[in-house]
């Protein structure tokens, strides 16, 4: 908690780091996705400006051993973790998060 | 001096075009070669961006995944693809600020929501390009979108 | 102002970019930075083949990370305009390995 007031405070007081406020996401599910391939999922359960992550209950996706750029849905589970920022690519919520069918086939309005 | 003038007024940056492009939909590919297609709702001097209604492609092409929303750091990002009428759009607000006395209304980012706009971006493009957009790089049988096979 | 890059004399001028994917992008130069980020207007892919001519991908507006690129290469116009790509066959290029 003391890290979230923190992290607000230095918002506040001018500078904006990330184009991202990450506050949305605490207590909530995120999917993060690491340089080198590695993908997790965990609760966000704090963070800082150089976007390094607490994710709690957190779970990896193992890659297919052939091709490690694909995620299998085989995972394994991890529990408390510290993503470093610098490795950090991409976060997004994991509610509303879902694979679907090729949504390109038609374009629509095209 | 004159030279250095017509610079000025031609050249633009990369991140004064994507600041501008705010709002509008685009195609981002990592250097993964996953691609996100999404409005932008943000971004920074490091490129790094922040996209809602996100379609995210796989490398080859053939996984899809819907998201709400997500943050991409901008070092991973191989290039983006804006829609054509943003480039006009900056050299709009270009020429309007420059007849302002410097230092007075540097707003840029003007927040407008177009929805009615179609997913897909860029100009008259065959069905071919169209797709190859859509899917990022998909392959689909069109050898325009996956030929490259790598 | 000058970045000593001389990317500025190519503003406004169609260029080649070979990408560290081993793409080939030709389009309209119109900015850059300091860190090679580079502003494409009507820009196009040419896909390389041994087997058919050379594909061309409209692509329009694209921002190309700078750290993305290999080559920037101005494009003589003239010569462009008289090949025929439909009857050049060439070897993809392979990415560049780190």
């Amino acid at each position: 908690m003391g890290a979230q007031t923190r992290f607000k405070s230095s918002v506040q007081s001018g500078r904006k780091e990330t184009v991202l406020d990450l506050a949305k996401f605490v207590d909530k599910g995120v999917q993060v996705k690491l340089t080198g391939g590695r993908q997790v999922t965990g609760t966000l359960k704090g963070y800082d400006q150089l976007l390094n992550l607490v994710l709690d209950e957190a779970t990896e996706f193992l890659r297919d051993p052939e091709d490690p750029l694909k995620t299998t849905d085989q995972t394994r589970r991890l529990g408390l973790i510290v993503c470093r920022g610098t490795a950090v690519m991409l976060v997004s919520p994991t509610e509303g998060t879902d694979e679907i069918a090729n949504p390109f086939v038609q374009p629509d309005g095209a | 001096m004159i030279f250095c003038l017509v610079y000025y007024l031609v050249l633009q940056l990369p991140l004064s075009l994507l600041k501008t492009a705010q709002g509008h939909p685009m195609l981002v590919e990592l250097k993964n070669g996953e691609t996100y297609n999404g409005h932008l709702v943000n971004c920074d001097t490091w490129m790094n961006i922040h996209l809602r209604e996100v379609i995210c492609t796989s490398k080859d092409g053939d996984r899809f995944w819907r998201m709400p929303e997500c943050y991409i750091r901008g070092n991973t990002i191989k290039y983006l693809r804006v829609p054509d009428e943003v480039i006009d759009k900056v050299q709009e607000e270009k020429s309007r600020s420059d007849r302002r006395p410097p230092g007075v209304g540097r707003g840029r980012g003007r927040g407008r929501e177009d929805s009615s706009k179609a997913k897909g971006i860029g100009r008259s493009m065959d069905d071919g390009a169209a797709k190859s957009t859509g899917g990022g790089r998909g392959r689909g049988g069109n050898r325009a979108g996956g030929g490259r096979g790598r | 102002m000058s970045s000593g890059l001389g990317l500025e004399n190519l503003v406004d001028q169609t260029i080649s970019v070979i990408t560290n994917d081993g793409r080939n992008i030709v389009g309209i130069l119109k900015g850059f930075d300091q860190a090679t980020n580079i502003i494409l207007d009507e820009s196009h892919e040419r896909v390389y083949s041994t087997k058919e001519g050379v594909q061309q991908l409209v692509l329009g507006l694209y921002i190309i990370r700078g750290d993305n690129i290999s080559i920037v290469g101005e494009l003589d116009e003239e010569l462009d305009a008289s090949l025929d790509l439909s009857l050049l066959r060439a070897h993809p290029l392979k990415p560049v390995i780190h």
